[in-house]
């Protein structure tokens, strides 16, 4: 009976034997979360962005609220394959996991797609990997710090069509592209551009046309001053998306725009021509300042509120910018009645409006 | 009168089995063991409808892993069951299929019957250790090197389970990294051989073989042949065993197996005693029989010799005819034989009513005797004791030239018994040769004095009947021992493979506080070596720590194992205190909160719905924030694999439970369960 006492021996070897192989295959795996690609939702923004401000998208796209996203969980190995291995997590409110016996010296690849986001940062919490010996004897776990992945950004519609926004634009100085005296930046040749606004050195850098811009003069600063307390996401969502929408409709004329609310952190000046920052922004809203103190109402030529209810610190400084000449507005999300020497347009929570 | 609920002690839940590899490993390991019994055991036809039943059913159980057991077929399945225990009890006694193994056929049956039962990695887990016991049964009848592959590839199979599930587990599929994993197996081999050299094995056991006490009726009626055993003349016993040896004649002795010992030691397998020697022919003065059943218990033995040094099992299995003689080390403690009846001779030896018969096997523990020469040093002489028949000092006519001889040559060793024996067998073992190629003795001629006078060379009959009519002379009991010498024997394997050439013949000297000790004066064997019991190798094997019958005997099995003996008893203690834990905290959380009428089929439903809606709550969520994500996701575009069809009755349903949740659970005031069985029935 010897030889089960060999066999009993081999068992007890496999067993120990596991115990370095566990230990090995923790020490060797690297666990990779990022976003492999975006699928636009219907109606998604981003099939109509023009391609220069596409160029400046966050990479790998932009990715707007009702898109989805090609999550790509990994791992990565130090030297010789090894394997088995098993992610588990939440991406936002998803819970995620995959497994792998093997993991190749190359790396180990799985794709989740998330269809349908939200708003907001798009988080990876509570990741762990887990990796064992082959048998499952022995298991470890490590957790990996929590992050973010991806921002979902709002979405947004020209709201040009709409009576609102004409009586706005019929008070701003319409822009025009090629004139004024500070130098905006560069565009595409349009038939109708002067010859002479021609920048010649980036036509030939980049193979088209290329014009100079040059900012309008008198162009106005719009303030969107948003609800810091917007009650409830859905809620939130739609203050977002109407603020983008406005500030979409000011940037691309030319426009400067400035995003406030009280209590809230306040977009950055050097920001104010940079329609992704804008929506950052706004993917985060309502986002509390850092600081708990109130910074005042930014000085522009035109505001208009985006709220859910009436909000004194909002309706003060709207009548600010009204008494130094500037037009008001505001859009209303739901009900509530508003005080204010201006239009008023009341939407709900569906989109597009 | 309160009435007082006792806690029910539960097994934890065991997850339903999803991994087909999985399976395949578990029939597979059950397909290994059931081809064992089909080669060791000559039994085919019940491993192989087994087999085919065993395949349907995991197929069937496999497709059905997720649908509830029915109490029909629970029913059903206990039915087969005790169908199978009475196949059992009926094969039993009437060997309806051949074979040897009714006990394998229970179980072949058992796990064909309960693999259209498994659902569960613990249902598989039963699977594959009633496989190991299929295989362990087939163990009793293996006796090669092949046995051990099927064992090998029986682990191979159960390392194949575990690979399976834990990675199934793991969500991965079958694969892994091929240098690691040869790694890891080439490092198991390695080590575990490593670990087999350097790690000490028990010396010495005294578990009782695995004995099933029921009748069996197989008789042997094959005719007789060359009953391998040259040494007793064939003059018409049933048995093919007679009681005389003539030292005038000589078979000749081929190399061919008699039969396999798998054993925990080397030893001589005695059979036939002769205590008489008239002309050159041994015979037996007393011819009396006491018939047992053919277990025979230790009880009905005699008592475990002085100085006893524990027992060990033997398992003989013959290949050739061999006369109904029970060879194998004496004293023997306990036996058992597949035969009608034992009978026992007045020398100790037992007898089988027929032939053994090619496939034969029977189990003997014997009793290892602390022989030792200090041992039988202390021992004063026997000469002239009565408590030893006067046939163990009848010198049967030895010439006045051999008693003159044996003075001489124990002149000078007289101070004790031992050294006297020892001194006339060395004289014998250096003064003689050795052969088996000897002619006839002369006519006429006595064959003692021909042997020692004459010839000076002759083979091991004579050379023991010298020894014991010269000890006689010497006033020293002695008789002639006839039976096999321990053959080639396999310290891997525990076994021994006796041949033709084996068959010998040796000394048997009474000692007063010993009893009789083997003594071998042939040369080339030691002159104690039938006493030259367990190397460090013996009685290993966990095959030894079966279960007994006898009370007592694992006890005895775990002192066996020397230090090692601790390991059982510490895995008993921690899985004991692994169980009680688990049923205490259990219990513990059960005493804390005591389930409110409503709260656990509230619960339930809150699970329910969590699961139709495709998330868990998250352990940080709050019921709240739970259902929050839900109510803002009815909004178009709805949230993966969330609320689709019949999504606002489901956003109603779960509004309401999570309202009765977070009163239960924080205000302590849970729902009526026909309330809750209301809204259950909403959700279907």
């Amino acid at each position: 009976m010897s030889w089960l006492f060999l066999l009993a021996s081999w068992i007890a070897a496999l067993i120990a034997v596991s115990v370095g192989y566990a230990w090995w295959n923790r020490a060797g795996l690297r666990l990779q979360l990022r976003i492999h690609g975006s699928t636009p939702g219907p109606g998604s923004p981003v099939e109509e962005l023009p391609e220069h401000l596409l160029r400046n998208a966050p990479l790998p796209a932009p990715i707007f609220e009702g898109d989805g996203v090609d999550m790509e969980l990994g791992l990565n190995t130090t030297g010789a394959p090894r394997g088995p291995a098993r992610l588990f997590g939440f991406i936002g409110s998803d819970q995620l996991s995959a497994g792998t016996g093997l993991v190749p010296r190359s790396g180990w690849r799985h794709e989740v797609n998330l269809p349908a986001l939200r708003r907001g940062p798009l988080g990876a919490h509570a990741w762990v990997m887990e990796s064992s010996d082959l048998l499952g004897f022995f298991r470890g776990r490590r957790t990996s710090p929590d992050s973010e992945v991806a921002l979902v950004l709002p979405r947004f519609a020209s709201l040009a069509h709409r009576p609102i926004s004409r009586e706005l634009e019929a008070s701003v100085a319409a822009p025009r592209a090629g004139s004024g005296t500070e130098l905006f930046g560069i565009r595409e040749y349009r038939p109708g551009d002067s010859l002479r606004r021609i920048h010649w050195r980036s036509s030939a850098r980049r193979g088209e046309l290329v014009v100079r811009e040059y900012e309008p003069p008198g162009v106005q600063t719009l303030g969107i001053f948003c609800d810091p307390e917007p009650g409830g996401v859905a809620v939130a969502d739609q203050v977002a998306r109407i603020a983008a929408s406005e500030a979409w409709d000011c940037v691309r004329n030319g426009g400067r725009v400035v995003l406030w609310g009280p209590g809230l952190t306040p977009s950055l000046p050097e920001d104010a021509r940079s329609f992704w920052a804008m929506l950052e922004w706004l993917a985060r809203y309502p986002s509390r300042a850092a600081s708990g103190e109130d910074a005042d109402p930014p000085i522009v030529s035109e505001a208009v509120a985006v709220m859910a209810g009436a909000r004194l610190e909002i309706g003060e400084a709207l009548e600010m910018v009204h008494r130094r000449g500037g037009a008001v507005r505001a859009w209303v999300v739901g009900d509530a009645d508003l005080d204010l020497d201006g239009p008023v347009q009341h939407v709900g929570t569906a989109w597009p409006l | 009168m309160a009435a007082v609920r006792l806690p029910r002690l539960r097994l934890p839940a065991s997850p339903v089995e999803n991994s087909l590899e999985g399976r395949a490993f578990v029939f597979s390991a059950f397909a290994v063991a059931v081809l064992a019994i089909a080669l060791y055991g000559q039994d085919y036809v019940v491993p192989a409808v087994g087999l085919a039943a065993t395949a349907l059913g995991h197929i069937i159980s496999y497709r059905g892993r997720m649908l509830k057991r029915t109490f029909t077929g629970q029913v059903v399945l206990a039915s087969l069951i005790f169908g199978a225990l009475a196949y059992f009890i009926a094969d039993s006694v009437l060997a309806i299929f051949g074979g040897v193994l009714p006990q394998a056929n229970f179980a072949i049956a058992l796990v064909a019957v309960t693999s259209f039962d498994l659902k569960t990695r613990r249902n598989c887990y039963s699977s594959l250790w009633i496989s190991l016991a299929i295989l362990y049964l087939a163990a009793v009848y293996a006796w090669d090197y092949v046995f051990g592959v099927l064992v090998a590839l029986w682990a191979a199979y159960l390392a194949g389970f575990w690979m399976a599930t834990h990675l199934r587990r793991m969500e991965a599929k079958l694969s892994a990294p091929p240098a690691a994993l040869a790694t890891l197996v080439l490092g198991a081999l390695a080590a575990g051989v490593v670990g087999f050299v350097l790690i000490p094995q028990p010396g010495a056991s005294s578990p009782t073989p695995l004995v099933v006490s029921l009748p069996n009726f197989v008789s042997f009626k094959g005719q007789l042949e060359n009953p391998a055993l040259p040494l007793v003349q064939i003059s018409g016993d049933p048995s093919g065993a007679t009681g005389s040896i003539d030292l005038h004649f000589r078979g000749r002795l081929g190399d061919t197996p008699v039969m396999y010992v798998r054993t925990g030691a080397p030893a001589y397998w005695r059979g036939l005693v002769f205590d008489t020697y008239r002309d050159g022919s041994w015979t037996v003065a007393n011819r009396n029989f006491v018939t047992f059943q053919p277990y025979i218990p230790t009880r009905l033995l005699p008592p475990a010799p002085p100085n006893n040094l524990g027992t060990f099992v033997q398992v003989f299995r013959v290949l050739r005819p061999l006369p109904g003689v029970i060879n194998a080390a004496y004293p023997i403690q306990s036996l058992y034989a597949p035969v009608a009846a034992l009978r026992e001779d007045s020398y100790g030896t037992f007898h089988t009513p027929d032939v053994l018969k090619p496939g034969q096997t029977y189990s003997v523990v014997s009793y290892l005797p602390n022989l030792s020469a200090q041992e039988l040093q202390k021992d004063t002489f026997a000469g002239g004791t009565t408590g030893v028949a006067r046939a163990y000092l009848d010198t049967g006519g030895l010439s006045a030239q051999a008693r003159s001889l044996a003075v001489q040559a124990v002149a000078g060793h007289t101070d004790n018994q031992f050294d006297t024996v020892m001194a006339l067998t060395n004289y014998l073992q250096s003064n003689f040769q050795y052969s088996q190629q000897l002619g006839h003795v002369p006519a006429g001629r006595d064959p003692v004095d021909w042997f020692l006078f004459d010839a000076k060379i002759g083979y091991c009959e004579q050379f023991a009947t010298a020894e014991a009519l010269m000890l006689r002379s010497l006033g020293i009991p002695a008789r002639l021992a006839t039976g096999y010498s321990t053959g080639q024997y396999d310290s891997v394997l525990n076994q021994a493979t006796v041949r033709e050439q084996d068959a010998h013949a040796w000394v048997e000297v009474w000692f007063p506080n010993h009893g009789w000790v083997p003594v071998d004066p042939s040369p080339g064997f030691s002159a104690l070596a039938a006493t030259q019991f367990p190397d460090r190798w013996a009685a290993g094997g966990v095959a030894q720590l079966i279960p007994r019958l006898e009370l007592g005997a694992p006890l005895a099995a775990i002192s066996s194992l020397g230090i090692l003996g601790v390991i059982p008893p510490a895995v008993a203690i921690a899985l004991l205190f692994v169980i009680v834990w688990a049923w205490f905290r259990k219990r513990r959380w059960r005493g804390r909160v005591k389930a409110q009428p409503g709260e656990s089929e509230l619960l339930r439903l809150y699970e329910r719905v969590q699961r139709r809606l495709g998330r868990r709550r998250a352990p940080p969520e709050t019921p709240l924030e739970y259902r929050h994500q839900f109510r803002s996701a009815l909004s178009p575009p709805p949230p993966r694999g969330g609320l689709g069809r019949g999504a606002v009755p489901l956003e109603s349903l779960l509004e309401e439970v999570t309202a009765a949740v977070n009163e239960g659970a924080y205000a302590g005031r849970w729902p009526d369960p026909d309330a809750v069985r209301e809204m259950a029935n909403r959700l279907s």
